[in-house]
């Protein structure tokens, strides 16, 4: 209306600190330094799974889950980076079905840090078993300088949980291959699509857990796409792992009952023991529930 | 998707066509004689791809400029032409993948004429078509059957604007079992000209039609307005801007950009603007109705006497629902072609503006139009809802919001809240347009565009408000607006004028932990005459601490606070309906839509700039709403005076003075 508000409006804009709009709450606020695109106040809100009550599953909550079975999983270690409330489910929600792809560098980078965290506990186990300290985001070219990498661990490779070929056509993503894409990039570690989903099982989130565990078993198969194989293969051949089996990480958006992930890392295994090779398989998940 | 696309010839005239199932067309194009097909055979076929990505080939269907020379095109000149139209597409996706377009693209632009063989279009890139409906396709009785359910997915989208999750959900509600294919029931009623299939993201240019509520200025302030944007402009490179890639839906600049397994696309552009009734992108296919003209209001029959009488209106709603009718009456006798027409009804607070529209909305379903009720929020819909179903118990009614079981019923009646528009398109005679002014819809170009494009060219707008935006009643007053006021209650009665009550900022008296005495007297007076007490303050932030303090004040009276950020914000409203809490501490948040009988208002901190003069009327709009209390106390109190202060209280006394000159007002002379 008036120009000379607009001007003080102008120069007080100028003046202000920078505000974005947040992904999460949609409003305006101060940028948060650590992930891109969220406001400090979203930021402070995440439910971020420092200590995992379950070291297996990385569940926050007890998990009986892991005590109850008793039988040598396929996976030796999931992490989380959220635990799954509300917030979180409205996030995921839509990322994955509305299709919100903007969020997935967001989830991405959150999905990091539950890399971090599985690595630190691989490293360092016995730190675990005492309260754990709230260092966990630390950067990483400090980490380098102290260790030598050699000796340390990580992923050889990022294995995204398919999804189906028409739920594929219908969200025109894969929400798993999509943050695995940004923690390929992060970490620089390749990610091989070499699992394929062999009958479509409907929606997850509408099934009991004995309905998911049935329903998983022989769900997905290896790729039997021809450029998959033959990037598999050469990966094999590069890949240095001196004297210690693969290291192989599935990633997924959420780990709820795990069956998913375990279906998943037979069908890796069997793929790596066709080849004959050793592989230990890890799950990360965005969100554990 | 992917889609087929191919150039057509009848009589020498090439066009090009998008298919979802190809198939159909063939059919259609070999000049079959039967009832809804085409008798013409084509004089050429030219299948352009098999597989393009949808947004592609709308584009190429729209940019494509014919000649008669494309009858000795060979494959090499369609191929040019195509990557001449695409050619920013294809330099995007060269970008992206690091790679020349004939390392990824050689698939998409395989050209093959097709002249009369059949052989080309079986294959079935873009379809989802079983061998079975293939083998039999081509018989009379299929392509009757065809015809049939062509007709009926035509009657069923009438005025819709769909993404194809949209249609195949409202095919398994509405036409359960019939088992139509939507693909060649769409391709069949596209090739007739009854359904348009477009993407959902495209290049078409944005103008909000009739919801805008800028108007159309002048021609000399156009020229004056486009001069000053010139120069930002040519900055930011005018052709670019003009080629941005738009919603459909909701008119937003689609700003994300995505890989896509859908259409094989790297740079596969989608609105983030309007996710939230599922992805628009530009290879999702947008399926919409083609227009049908706006059907007319007769003036006979419509007298605004036996309205009144038939509504039971006030003298005032009925002059203004007069109006209004005379107005719907009149538009057909001018000249059409500027898009919808507008009506504003100036109705003040608790002048029953519902009550208008009946009359409204009965001329226009009499005519045989549809008509629709848009409102801000989705409480407030199914507030109405049953009162619209009590006033016209024969009509069918759809009642439209997130989750509304009633998506897919065709109502001759709807009421919606602004998001449900955008699943229409050129759908309704008359759009009626509650609380112009309030969140969502005021500043939200997106939903004045999908209200723009609900309503069909030629039809007719009406916008309800009691505190229209200054642009509005400017062009109202210019007389570029036609419009009505109802400047009275229905009770008779006028409207609490705010008194003005000097005081601290609220935000020492919470400092000091004490209120002033005349602001404490004055609420002692409200509440020994037995009304509720709303008490606005400027920030959420403020509830807590004057609760506390009026808690040590009054210690036997049930004081509440609420705000938007509390969850028992509704069993709070009703409690404070029914006198289980006297006062209640709230912000903006209620300042519309409550009615609450025997209420006073107190406006804390009134100066504050979140205080606008439209929602000083409104709060103070609050106060003497019932038949049995219709004075009420308002007061605005500041350290100073503002001018949205002045403006509300000026504005609040012009109505009355109109009132009282109208001779509306009861008793008082």
């Amino acid at each position: 209306m008036n120009p000379l508000n607009d001007w003080i409006n102008g120069i007080r804009s100028l003046l202000a600190p920078a505000m974005i709009c947040c992904l999460i709450c949609s409003k305006n606020g101060r940028p948060s330094a650590g992930l891109p695109g969220i406001c400090t106040g979203c930021e402070a809100g995440i439910p971020w799974i420092r200590q995992p009550r379950c070291q297996k599953c990385g569940r926050h909550t007890g998990c009986p889950d892991c005590n109850r079975s008793g039988q040598s999983a396929p996976i030796l270690y999931n992490r989380s980076a959220v635990a799954y409330t509300p917030v979180m489910r409205e996030l995921l929600g839509r990322y994955k079905y509305r299709g919100h792809e903007r969020l997935a560098p967001l989830l991405g980078l959150m999905l990091d840090r539950a890399y971090i965290q599985l690595k630190a506990y691989i490293d360092h186990p016995q730190n675990f078993t005492q309260v754990q300290s709230r260092q966990l985001p630390e950067h990483h070219f400090l980490r380098k300088k102290r260790a030598n990498p050699a000796s340390l661990w990580h992923a050889d490779l990022l294995v995204p949980v398919p999804v189906s070929d028409s739920r594929l056509m219908e969200r025109g993503f894969n929400q798993a291959e999509r943050l695995a894409d940004v923690l390929s990039r992060v970490r620089r570690i390749p990610q091989l699509p070499l699992l394929v989903r062999t009958h479509h099982t409907g929606k997850q989130s509408f099934k009991s857990r004995a309905e998911r565990i049935a329903d998983m078993k022989y769900a997905f198969a290896a790729n039997s796409d021809n450029s998959v194989k033959a990037q598999f293969n050469s990966w094999l051949s590069q890949v240095k792992a001196p004297g210690r089996p693969l290291q192989i990480l599935i990633i997924d958006d959420i780990y709820t009952t795990g069956s998913t992930i375990r279906a998943c890392a037979e069908a890796v295994q069997l793929m790596c023991a066709s080849h004959r090779r050793d592989a230990e398989i890890y799950s990360l998940t965005w969100a554990r529930s | 998707m992917r889609v087929s696309v191919y150039a057509a010839a009848t009589e020498g005239r090439w066009k090009l066509w998008i298919s979802v199932f190809p198939a159909v067309d063939w059919l259609w194009w070999s000049g079959r004689e039967e009832c809804g097909w085409n008798s013409n055979k084509s004089d050429g076929l030219v299948m352009l791809s098999s597989g393009m990505p949808l947004g592609w080939g709308v584009k190429l269907r729209e940019k494509m400029e014919y000649s008669y020379a494309m009858q000795k095109w060979t494959a090499a000149d369609w191929r040019a032409c195509i990557i001449d139209i695409l050619k920013r597409e294809i330099r995007a996706e060269e970008t992206a993948r690091g790679q020349r377009m004939e390392e990824w693209a050689w698939e998409l632009f395989d050209v093959r004429d097709m002249g009369d063989g059949r052989a080309g279009w079986s294959e079935r890139d873009a379809g989802g078509s079983s061998d079975e409906e293939e083998l039999r396709i081509d018989t009379p009785c299929f392509m009757q059957e065809l015809s049939r359910n062509a007709d009926r997915l035509a009657a069923l989208l009438s005025g819709r604007s769909l993404l194809q999750p949209e249609v195949e959900a409202l095919l398994e509600e509405q036409a359960e079992g019939t088992g139509i294919s939507w693909r060649a029931a769409a391709q069949l009623a596209h090739l007739q000209g009854r359904l348009k299939l477009e993407a959902a993201v495209g290049h078409e240019s944005a103008s909000g039609g009739g919801g805008d509520v800028s108007g159309t200025g002048s021609i000399r302030w156009k020229a004056v307005r486009a001069a000053l944007r010139l120069p930002p402009l040519l900055w930011r490179g005018a052709v670019r801007r003009r080629a941005d890639a738009r919603c459909l839906r909701c008119g937003s600049a689609a700003t994300g950009r995505t890989p896509c397994a859908a259409c094989g696309l790297l740079c596969c552009a989608y609105c983030e603007a309007c996710l939230a009734l599922g992805r628009s992108r530009s290879c999702a296919l947008l399926i919409r109705s083609a227009a049908s003209p706006a059907v007319r209001c007769t003036a006979a029959g419509t007298s605004p006497t036996a309205a009144a009488r038939r509504w039971g209106l006030s003298a005032a709603q009925a002059g203004a629902a007069g109006a209004a009718l005379g107005f719907l009456a009149a538009r057909g006798r001018r000249a059409a072609g500027r898009g919808p027409e507008r009506f504003l009804l100036w109705a003040v607070t608790g002048a029953g503006k519902t009550e208008i529209t009946f009359p409204l909305l009965d001329a226009v379903l009499a005519a045989g139009g549809r008509a629709l009720v848009a409102m801000p929020r989705r409480d407030v819909v199914l507030e109405l809802a049953p009162r619209m179903a009590r006033a016209f118990p024969a009509e069918t009614l759809a009642v439209l919001y997130g989750g509304s079981p009633d998506r897919w019923i065709p109502g001759r009646i709807t009421i919606a809240t602004t998001h449900q528009l955008m699943r229409f398109h050129q759908a309704f005679d008359l759009v009626i347009i509650d609380e112009l002014d309030a969140f969502p819809y005021h500043n939200d170009p997106m939903l004045a565009f999908a209200a723009g494009q609900a309503c069909k060219p030629d039809g007719a707008f009406i916008f309800l408000s009691a505190t229209p935006p200054r642009q509005l009643q400017r062009q109202a007053s210019f007389g570029r607006l036609p419009h009505a006021k109802v400047p009275v209650r229905f009770h008779g009665h006028p409207l609490p004028v705010p008194q003005h009550l000097t005081m601290n900022p609220v935000h020492l008296c919470i400092k000091k932990g004490r209120l002033p005495r005349a602001f404490i007297e004055a609420l002692r007076g409200s509440l020994a005459r037995e009304a509720q007490v709303f008490l606005f303050v400027s920030r959420i932030a403020h509830i807590e601490p004057i609760r506390g303090v009026l808690r040590r004040t009054y210690p036997e009276i049930s004081i509440e606070g609420t705000s938007s950020e509390d969850p028992f914000r509704a069993g709070k409203v009703t409690a404070f309906r029914e006198r289980e809490i006297r006062i209640l501490i709230t912000t903006t948040i209620l300042e519309r839509g409550v009615t609450v009988p025997r209420s006073d208002v107190y406006i804390l901190d009134a100066d504050s700039s979140l205080f606008d003069e439209a929602s000083l009327v409104q709060m103070a709009g609050r106060a003497g709403r019932s038949q049995e209390d219709p004075a009420g106390t308002v007061l605005f109190l500041s350290p100073r005076w503002t001018s949205s202060q002045r403006k509300a209280i000026a504005q609040i006394r012009t109505m009355n003075a109109i009132a009282r000159r109208q001779g509306y007002l009861k008793g008082r002379k």
